[in-house]
């Protein structure tokens, strides 16, 4: 079976220059859930964009369900939704409106405008609220509204752009069930970017780093974490007195085990190529027959964090904090729009 | 086919925004009755002699006037075309409209039908009311409709213009701004209100160009006078023209502003 998405050597020349996709390749399977993780100005929402019709590529191959997107734009537009990192809703129509405008400019007929409108309002919670001007909803609520737009149609590849941008933390657990949902309801696919790594880490069955227009990390967000170096596990031992370069040799010894160091605190770290939460049984089980005693135990995993630091050589959240202001900003300032 | 089905939806929603906003629609009916009951009222000494008469084509000069105050509201209503699409821009629906597979031409042209119909209603308003102030539409209802086509074509030229400026303005108060600036000298210099004859030279040579004269001419000919083809057609004939132009115009700027 074709894959849902398939990008090959995709390219993006803005008129004025910047070059905000620079060569990027990758799949996407039917019915998975795909991150594509990166700063401000990486090129997530430019690729988006693209893939969805709204800007050209420069150059490369583009196929949704194997149809090449230049070729038919209609197609794939009716066969994708979107959702832009902005929530695209107008505040002064209701939230019915918005919603069955949107299936208008999808060519739905009206019975069936009426019935998928009611069913996602459902789905998203709102029906109660349909007929209240969307000025009068939550930032939470503007946002499910806007993902239940972008499904008036029936879409088999859903598209979001940050969707969870700005909202606080229920609010976004919120959002990723509803996801969540689509896909083992509907059997979506679902293409998202986020720069929140522990969602992704969650939620996407494969991730892509995207930095300065390329690709620089792909696959499963454990397969990622495991390529960066091992979980590190951080142990306390009572009774050693004297044995601790037999001690070191022997943990040395068990299988996965890269190398241990003492801390400053008198204890030790091993640091284990993966699986940690498997070599720690083997550590008791080590210490037993060395008649030894373990105080204290704890597994630190890497995150995707740390993935991130690992292949673009900073911290995610350095790259972001500025964006994260920007956004509270940009809220606020609706806010004060509407409240007038 | 698309394409109209397409342009009614993107105008519907300008319009039930447009019914919804009660502010608005008491303000579209207000204006006019200030416009006749103090202008009118004010000025009504300049035809209420036999010159006066002559010079303005009527002795009631709030029936001279009725057609100046509805090219003015026509005038000024055809910026909310263009500031609808500033606003879409800014909260992201226009790109919502643009990835749905509408046919794109009828982003523009929903919003000048929009505002021809806003504008259409507006007319329909001021006629009611200026009849309630005593001005007789000498061609009577079949005149009216003819008035109110040709008001509602004029405000899609204005649509046409301050969507073409939206293109490149990215903010509502730049627009109004920059749509203000040639609408204000537009209805001055033109003979919305006062006879050309009256005006110093260099100000009637001006007025003789502007659009706005030409499409004052047709609805007071039918106001005050009658089917006077010959003086009907050539006004008429300038405002459809510069309507196809304009609506043209806005749609090729559009293509161009959103095709990256």
């Amino acid at each position: 079976m074709e894959n849902a998405i398939e990008v090959a050597g995709l390219v993006k020349v803005y008129k004025n220059g910047t070059k905000a996709v620079d060569g990027i390749s990758f799949h996407v399977a039917r019915g998975e859930i795909f991150g594509l993780l990166g700063p401000n100005g990486a090129g997530k929402s430019t690729t988006i964009k693209i893939l969805i019709g709204l800007l050209n590529p420069t150059a490369g191959e583009l196929r949704i369900n194997g149809v090449d997107i230049r070729a038919y734009p209609a197609e794939i537009k009716r066969a994708t939704g979107y959702a832009a990192q902005e929530t695209a809703i107008d505040d002064r129509l209701t939230g019915w409106e918005n919603i069955s405008l949107q299936g208008r400019f999808y060519h739905l007929p009206g019975r069936e405008i009426r019935d998928r409108a009611t069913e996602m309002l459902k789905m998203f919670d709102l029906y109660e609220r349909r007929k209240d001007l969307t000025a009068t909803y939550s930032g939470g609520m503007l946002k499910r509204l806007d993902i239940a737009c972008a499904l008036i149609h029936r879409p088999q590849i859903l598209f979001l752009d940050e969707p969870t941008l700005g909202l606080d933390v229920q609010t976004r657990q919120m959002i990723w069930d509803y996801i969540e949902r689509l896909r083992t309801e509907y059997g979506m696919t679902i293409f998202v970017t986020t720069h929140y790594m522990e969602e992704a880490d969650v939620l996407c069955d494969r991730v892509a780093i995207i930095d300065q227009g390329k690709i620089v990390a792909l696959d499963t967000p454990d397969a990622l974490k495991a390529g960066i170096g091992g979980d590190v596990i951080y142990v306390r031992f009572s009774g050693i007195d004297g044995n601790e370069a037999a001690l070191r040799t022997k943990i040395g010894a068990v299988a996965h085990v890269r190398r241990v160091e003492p801390t400053a605190d008198g204890a030790y770290r091993v640091i284990v190529e993966q699986a940690g939460e498997e070599t720690i049984p083997q550590l008791f089980a080590l210490c037993d027959q060395l008649g030894i005693t373990i105080n204290a135990v704890s597994l630190k995993k890497p995150s995707l964090d740390d993935v991130y630091l690992h292949f673009t050589g900073r911290a995610m959240r350095d790259a972001e904090e500025s964006r994260e202001a920007h956004a509270r900003a940009r809220i606020m300032r609706g806010r004060a729009r509407r409240g007038k | 086919m698309t394409l109209l089905f397409d342009t009614w939806y993107v105008a519907k929603r300008e319009l039930i925004k447009f019914f919804r906003t009660k502010v608005r629609l008491v303000v579209t009916l207000v204006q006019p009755v200030i416009w006749l009951a103090f202008m009118g009222n004010t000025m009504n000494q300049v035809t209420d002699n036999p010159f006066g008469a002559q010079l303005f084509g009527t002795s009631n000069y709030l029936a001279f006037m009725t057609p100046g105050v509805i090219l003015m509201t026509v005038l000024f209503g055809g910026v909310f075309g263009g500031m609808s699409i500033v606003w879409d821009r800014r909260i992201g629906y226009l790109e919502k409209l643009m990835a749905a597979p509408i046919n794109r031409g009828a982003i523009p042209f929903g919003k000048s039908l929009a505002v021809m119909v806003q504008g259409a209603i507006q007319v329909a308003a001021i006629v009611i009311i200026a009849t309630l102030f005593g001005v007789r539409f000498q061609t009577g209802i079949g005149g009216i409709l003819v008035i109110i086509l040709l008001a509602s074509l004029f405000s899609g030229i204005l649509s046409g213009i301050s969507l073409s400026l939206a293109a490149s303005i990215r903010t509502i108060e730049t627009l109004m701004a920059v749509v203000n600036l040639f609408t204000l000298p537009l209805m001055f210099a033109s003979n919305a209100l006062f006879p050309i004859d009256m005006m110093p030279g260099w100000l009637a040579t001006i007025a003789r160009l502007n659009p706005v004269t030409y499409a004052v001419g047709p609805i007071r000919e039918l106001t005050l006078h009658g089917w006077e083809w010959g003086k009907i057609l050539p006004g008429a004939g300038v405002i459809v023209g510069l309507t196809l132009v304009f609506m043209g115009v806005s749609q090729l700027v559009f293509q161009r502003a959103t095709s990256e």
